[in-house]
Formats: structure tokens, sequence, C-alpha cells
């Protein structure tokens, strides 16, 4: 067990190494971004200070050396837009997107699997076959129109729930969150639903085909021959079965979420992350981009890791040592 | 109807409406059962046993259902009550347990848990006095350190200790009836003789009657006191264990004890009175011949082979281990310094319990597996090149599995993974392929019109002569048949054990024959050869191992084996 967690932090470590070189090349190909930081009639002179301060004129790899020996220190620039760290920035906006996520994910999973599993147990109720169905809609419409489904049927028409912005904020440990306030809530609750719908049909489609299969299970039959109520036989023989395949989808929802939640954020003006990075890729603001990428990268590590242990958890056979 | 019946069944109906038409499962089945007795319910596959027993407790799934007749529990009905009243007698008055411990227990809760589940669902229950009679009911079927087994997962439980487990938690809350769904199919001989024998005495200790559905009819011999023997959804006969067995009367159940290898003369064709198959078609040469070997080394030898399986580590685990910070990876050694050799033309028998070696020495035999030391050789030529990645080096060695359905490409028509293998080595060209196919499938009883057909329009039976025809097309001198009835019914069995004697015959095969079933071996081999932990233990003519056995182990393997009482004349 030890020895696999150091494993898969020199993993982790290898991939991130690979990743900044990765993305500092990538970002490096796209556009000059000396053309954003200063007006198109400055002279040579100042053009060409600039770019010596800001380490433009050195070669590639010297550039991608001093970046990589500053990340160390834990500094990813400033922003050339904001003109602010960009670990600071950034960190600004991520509860903005943390929040939504968790909301929207967690939201997908509460409501999801219950359906699913309903809709596994009893295949062929009128109430399975209308959750089958709704959830196919959640597979095929694109999110952006039913963000704006949504925005025009609540915000528009019956103009019970804001169309966009984050409400009022209260603060928790020094950060400002919507969900503490009425107000934010009431703001959270479309662009949460919007970024949900997805994961939702993802959940229950899972979620109906493992209780499928483990209610054909001789665990099932044999569940019932000892006179378990069926309700004890769903609860703590099914919905253990057939977690794994879910916590994996739970964790990779989780990450993309976090990481992509571009449309959403940008229909429902929504200042999360994902708004700053297409405004940082519209202003070739580089050191907004490298950071987010290489933010982006760990999470997805950090999450895979913790489902990793979740499948410890939850499946004792792969767990060795004892047996 | 005596006063003393416990179950009364009678003419009871359990259909399944499939889109296809209603299947009658159980087709007005009656029987009764007095307080303490065991009855046997005999059948083979499809007979309607197993739905018979899951009848009784109301545990039919949608599209099938009770459709008639009546089931009287102490006098009550119990065909026609609600799920609720139903749950409420499962598990307290009637239990069950199934084949496969593995399949039924759950894998991710312990048996503590599962335990108290079973518990909770009669009645009120606090954590540590479950735990109490967790611990009490493991002891009560002899599970050695009950205290520590209750916090287990079932899979750190061997097959018998998951299948006393499974029987525990039947007898949680002191049934009156317990079903047994072909409890000892998937354990090995000696296994099953302990779980027979406890059962028995369980079952005389607390007055529980018992039904034992199972394929076997030994095992029925050697705890049912009355047998009823169905086929297709119906009772063909039934009476006391001993008149049954003995003096049967219907002539199903003739052809049921008669398919059995063990009563009759090894050697001789089963179930006579079939009509016969085509001939094989003739021998053919492949096109690139393999090196002819040499005629006078012996025809085949195992010299010292061993297979060690390691388990697969990371590399800072391998680097941990060098430097001593972790302990070696565990590796098994599967099969430990065997040497055989096999005269041409003999049927060797491989008879072992799970675990023992058997199959992966089989698949070196076979060049499936690289021995890990040792050299397998037939003519003195080495089955396997050796280096890196060892390849098998001939087609003159084939090899036929347990599982057809596993070892058959589902999305491949059967004729063409006949005719895969001799197409690519040569054997026949495009032309002559489609007669070649047909054949084969008529020399192993098959329609020739069969092979545009794909797996799984085929019964377990057809398959297994699909292949058997795959294996011999390949034109093998040796066959090596892994466990080739083991899945099998004993009507189907005994066609297989006929084909392949009579193919053996015909061809001149030199045969490796791995089974379980000790009988079946007798059967058909004239040497075996017993393995026990990756050892050959014992070897010598079938007729000397079997009736004077010298290992110990050999000794035991034979008196765990339940036996037939003897037809009468």
């Amino acid at each position: 067990m030890l020895t696999h967690v150091l494993e898969r932090i020199l993993q982790a470590l290898a991939v991130m190494l690979v990743m900044s070189a990765l993305v500092f090349i990538g970002v490096y190909a796209i556009g000059n971004p000396i053309d954003v930081l200063i007006g198109p009639d400055v002279s040579q002179d100042i053009r060409l200070e600039t770019i010596a301060r800001y380490g433009l004129d050195k070669p590639l790899w010297e550039q991608y050396f001093t970046f990589l020996g500053r990340v160390l220190h834990g500094d990813f620039g400033r922003s050339f837009v904001f003109g602010m760290p960009v670990l600071e920035l950034i960190l600004s906006r991520l509860p903005a997107t943390l929040e939504l996520t968790i909301a929207a994910v967690v939201g997908a999973a509460l409501i999801g699997v219950p359906a699913g599993i309903y809709a596994g147990y009893r295949p062929d109720s009128a109430l399975a076959k209308t959750i089958m169905a709704i959830s196919i809609l959640g597979f095929s419409v694109p999110t952006f129109w039913i963000g704006l489904v949504l925005i025009m049927t609540f915000a528009v028409e019956l103009q019970i729930l804001p169309a966009g912005g984050r409400g009022d904020t209260a603060a928790l440990l020094g950060v400002e969150w919507s969900f503490l306030t009425a107000n934010g809530l009431s703001h959270m609750l479309l662009p949460a639903a919007n970024l949900a719908f997805f994961k939702l049909a993802l959940m229950t489609r899972l979620a109906r085909a493992g209780t499928r299969e483990v209610m054909l299970s001789d665990t099932v039959k044999f569940a019932r021959a000892a006179g378990l109520s069926e309700w004890t036989v769903l609860r703590r023989h099914v919905l253990r079965l057939i977690s794994i395949p879910l916590v994996t989808v739970f964790g990779l929802e989780f990450a993309s979420t976090l990481a992509f939640a571009v449309v959403t954020e940008t229909i429902f003006s929504w200042p999360g992350i994902g708004k700053l990075i297409i405004d940082s890729i519209q202003s070739l603001d580089r050191p907004v981009m490298v950071a987010y990428l290489m933010l982006v990268a760990f999470v997805f590590i950090m999450i895979n890791f913790l489902v990793d242990l979740a499948y410890f958890a939850l499946d004792p056979r792969l767990r060795k040592g004892r047996g | 109807m005596t006063d003393a019946a416990l179950l009364e069944v009678t003419d009871l109906s359990t259909h399944f409406f499939t889109r296809a038409g209603v299947v009658k499962a159980v087709d007005g089945v009656s029987f009764s059962l007095r307080r303490g007795e065991v009855m046997g319910l005999v059948g083979e596959s499809g007979s309607g046993k197993s739905v018979t027993g899951f009848s009784i407790i109301g545990l039919i799934d949608p599209p099938g259902r009770v459709a008639g007749g009546s089931v009287k529990l102490e006098g009550r009905e119990l065909t026609g009550l609600l799920q609720d009243e139903l749950r409420a007698l499962r598990g307290k008055t009637v239990s069950m347990v199934f084949q496969d411990p593995l399949m039924t227990l759950n894998p991710v809760l312990t048996i503590g848990e599962q335990i108290r589940l079973a518990l909770e669902a009669h009645r009120k229950i606090t954590a540590t006095e479950a735990r109490r009679r967790a611990i009490e009911g493991l002891a009560q079927v002899r599970i050695p350190d009950p205290e520590a087994t209750v916090d287990f997962y079932p899979h750190q439980l061997s097959g018998g200790m998951r299948q006393r487990v499974a029987i525990a938690i039947a007898l949680l809350h002191g049934p009156k009836l317990i079903i047994c769904d072909e409890p000892t199919t998937a354990l090995d001989v000696s296994i099953q003789a302990e779980i027979l024998a406890e059962m028995k005495e369980l079952v005389a200790e607390l007055g529980t009657a018992l039904i034992w559905i199972s394929h076997d009819l030994a095992t029925v011999a050697s705890i049912a006191q009355h047998v009823a023997v169905m086929r297709l959804g119906k009772i063909v006969e039934e009476g006391p264990m001993l008149d049954v067995l003995t003096r049967p009367q219907h002539p199903y159940t003739r052809a049921l004890l008669d398919a059995l290898p063990s009563r009759t003369e090894p050697g001789t064709y089963l179930l006579r009175g079939e009509v016969p198959d085509a001939a094989p078609p003739p021998r053919l040469t492949a096109a690139k011949a393999e090196p002819a070997g040499d005629e006078a080394a012996p025809y085949f030898v195992l010299d010292d082979v061993s297979k060690r399986f390691e388990t697969r580590t990371g590399s800072l685990r391998a680097l941990a281990e060098k430097l001593g910070l972790a302990k070696p990876a565990v590796s098994v050694l599967a099969v430990d310094s065997v040497s055989l050799t096999v005269p041409r033309g003999e049927a060797l028998g491989l008879v072992g319990e799970s675990g023992s070696g058997k199959s992966t020495l089989g698949r070196m035999a076979a060049g499936i597996y690289a021995p890990s030391a040792g050299t397998v050789r037939l003519s003195g030529q080495p089955v396997m090149s050796t280096g890196e990645t060892p390849r098998k080096l001939t087609t003159r060695v084939q090899t036929i599995f347990q599982d057809p359905f596993a070892s058959l490409d589902p999305r491949m028509r059967i004729g063409d993974s006949i005719s895969e293998g001799p197409r690519a080595h040569g054997l026949v060209d495009r032309a002559q392929t489609d007669a070649y196919v047909r054949d084969w499938l008529g020399a192993v009883g098959l329609d020739p019109a069969v092979a545009g057909r794909y797996p799984h329009q085929f019964s377990g039976g057809q398959r297994q002569r699909v292949a058997i025809a795959r294996a011999l097309a390949m034109q093998p001198d040796l066959v090596i048949c892994d466990e080739p009835v083991a899945s099998l019914d004993v009507s189907i069995q005994a066609q297989i054990l006929n084909l392949l004697m009579r193919l053996r015959s015909e061809l001149g095969l030199t045969l490796i024959f791995i089974s379980h079933d000790l009988s079946v071996v007798r059967h058909l081999c004239e040497r075996v050869a017993v393995m026990y932990r990756g050892r050959i233990v014992e070897e010598g003519p079938a007729a000397e191992v079997y009736d004077r056995p010298r290992h110990d182990y050999t000794k035991r393997l034979l008196a765990a084996v339940p036996v037939l009482p003897a037809a009468a004349s």
C-alpha cells in the first residue's frame, strides 16, 4: 500500500514535469504577447526593453528553465493583463468554479444514482421508462442550448431566478462563497442545473446498467432467500456492488467540470476560472494559460489518485496482504 | 396426507411467459416431505429442478410465475401469499443454499456484516449481539477460528469455507426446511465429502428437512432418504432412494444411471444404441512439413518441468525488494519438477483437485505455457522454442478446453473457427475448405449444414463437439483434453466420452485427459497420474491405482468419491 502510494506520487511528478514542458512549448507557439502588452505606436526602444524585461529574447529552453525554477518556488509569474501574480488570480476565481462544480456533480449523483437504481430495479415501469427517456435528452442536447433555455424560461419568462452573476457572497475561511447566502444560492441554481444535466444522464444510465446486472446475480437471490427486504437488498448489496464504476465516473466528471466549465460559466457570466481562461486566451495572457493548464493536470492527477484510494476502500479484493 | 407432512407440493406449475412463447419449466409437480426428511431432487439442466426449489419460496423472477398448483408448508398455503408474507418466511422457516458461494456471498461485505443483515431481516438485534450470534453460527458449521473469520471477506476463504458460511446463514433462524441447490457442485470431492457429512449431522441434530437439488446421482444417494427424478418439468420417478437407484422403473432414470461411467466397464461405449457418427476425413499432411522427429525417442516426454507464476510488480517495488526494504513478491510454484512419459497411442489420465497444478501441467504439455524449467518433447522434438518469447513449434499437439463457450470466438461462424487453423498451416486450400469442415462436423456427430452458425446457436454438448472438431481438424497426434466434460450433463457427457473414445481409436490419437472426475478418467484412460500440490504423487495403470492406491492422498481422494448403491441385477 505504502509503496503503491509512493509510486503514484513519483508518477504524478513525472506527469507534471512532462505537462509543464508541453504546455510551455504549446503556448509559446501561439501568437506574440508583446503586441498585447504594448501599444502599436510605442517606440522601438521601449518595445525591445519590454521584450527583455519579460525575458522573451532568450532562447526557448532558457525561458523554460527560468519558468520551471520559479514554479518550484511557487511563482507562476504575473498576468500580463491584470498585472497581479497568476496564482493569486487563479485562486481568487477558483472558489466560484469549485462551488458550482460540487453543486453540479454531487447533485447529479444524489439524483442520478437513485433514479438509475430504480430504473434498473423496475425496468418495465412507466417511471423507469420516463427516467431513461430524459437521460437520453441529457446526452444528446448540447449544454449551451439547455443553458439558454433555462435562462429563457426561469429568468426571462417566469422571472423567478437571476440570469447571471454570482449574487451575494459571504466569507468562509477567508474566501467568498455564493452558497452561503440565499441570493447567491438562487444565482447558483441555474448554472449548476445546466452543468449537472449531462452528468445526471450519465450517472442514471450507469447505475441502471449496474443494477440490472446485479439484480440477476446469485448474491441478490441469496440475500432474498435469507429474507432480506428489497430495500435492504438495494441499499446494502446493490449500491455497494455498483459503486466502483460510479466512483470512477464521479471523479472524472468532477475533474473535467472543474477544468472545463467554460461554456456554462460564459452563458451565465459566472466569474470562475473557465471564464478567466477564455479571456486570457483571447488576450494572449501567457502566464495565466500556462498556470491554468498546469493546474488542470494537477487536478486530474489528484482526483484519479483519490478515485484509486476509493477503490481500495470499496473493494476489499483489491487490498493485498491479508488472506 | 399424513399429519407429519411438513411440505406438501401438489400439481405445482411454474411457467415463463417469454416473447417466444410459454416455457413450462415446472409442469405439474407433486411431492411431500416429512419433518427432518432429506429428499433428493435429481435431473439434468433444464429439467426444472432449481425452478421447483425457487417456486416453493416464491422467488421466481419475471417473466416467470407460479401458474398453478399448491405449496403447503405446515398446512399453510404459500402460493398467492404477498411478497412481504413470503419474505417473513424466507430465511426463517425456509432457507436456501446455492451452488457457488463465491457468487452468492457479497464480495465487498465481511462475513459478519452479511450474517448481521440476515439476522436483522427477521428481528431487531444489536451489533454486539449480532456478532456473538455470527460467531456461534460459524462455529456450528465447524469453521475453525470463527472469531477471526467473522471479519473476513469472502475472497479470503476457501471454497469449502465459503459454502460453510452460506450454510451458517441458512441455519441462523433454525429453519424447518433448507433447499440446497447444487450445494457441492462447485467444490472438490474431498471438500464435498466433508460438507455432505456435516450436512447429514446437522440435519439429524436439528431435525431440519432438506431438499437436495443436484444433477449428481451419487451425492444424492449419499444424503437423501427419498429421491425424485425430474425431466422436462415433470417428476418421472419418485420413491425411497435405494429403490429408485437400484431398481429404476422409468426408462429415463435407467438411462441416467447407464450414462454414468462408474457403472460401466472401462473403455466400453456408454448408453449403447446410439447412432454411429460418420468417419473422420483421411489424414492430411501440412504443406510445410515439420521435422519428422526421432522415432526411437520416447513418444511424448515431460522432462522435469516446473512452472512458477510471479505476481507483477512495479519498478519501485522491485527496487525496494533489491534494497531489502520490501518483502519479495509472492510467487506460486504451480507445477514442481514433474516428469512424465506417454507412449504413442496411450490415454493418460491426470487427476487432482483444484489448485493441484493439473491444468498448468496440461498447458505446458500443449505448448500454451512455457515451462519455467524443464522441457516438453514430442518424438524427441521440443514442443516450444526457448528464449525471451517462447513459441509453440508444432501443430501435432492440440487442446480441447472445458468451456467451449469461452474457447470459441462468439463472433465467428463455427465453420470458420474449424478451418482457421488448417488454412493457416496449409493443411487445406480454399477450394477444399468447405468439404473439409463438413467432413469434420459429420465426424463429431453434427449436421454438416450447421457450419454457418455461431457458437451461441448450439447447446453445451454441441459446442463441445465443435471444439473437438476444431482441435482434430489440425490433424494432431496428441490431444490434451482439459476437463472436456466437466460442465456437461451426464447423458451429454456420455455422448462426448463415446465420441472421444471412438475418434481416438480411429485416428490413433494419444490422449492426456485432465479431470477432477475420477470415474471419467477410470473409464477413458489406461494409465493415471495423481497430482497434488504441483507434484505427481502416484502414477500407474488405472486399475492398479484405483484398486490398490499406495499414496495417502490417492487413498483419501478415492474415499471421498460418493458411491452409488450397486444396481440390483
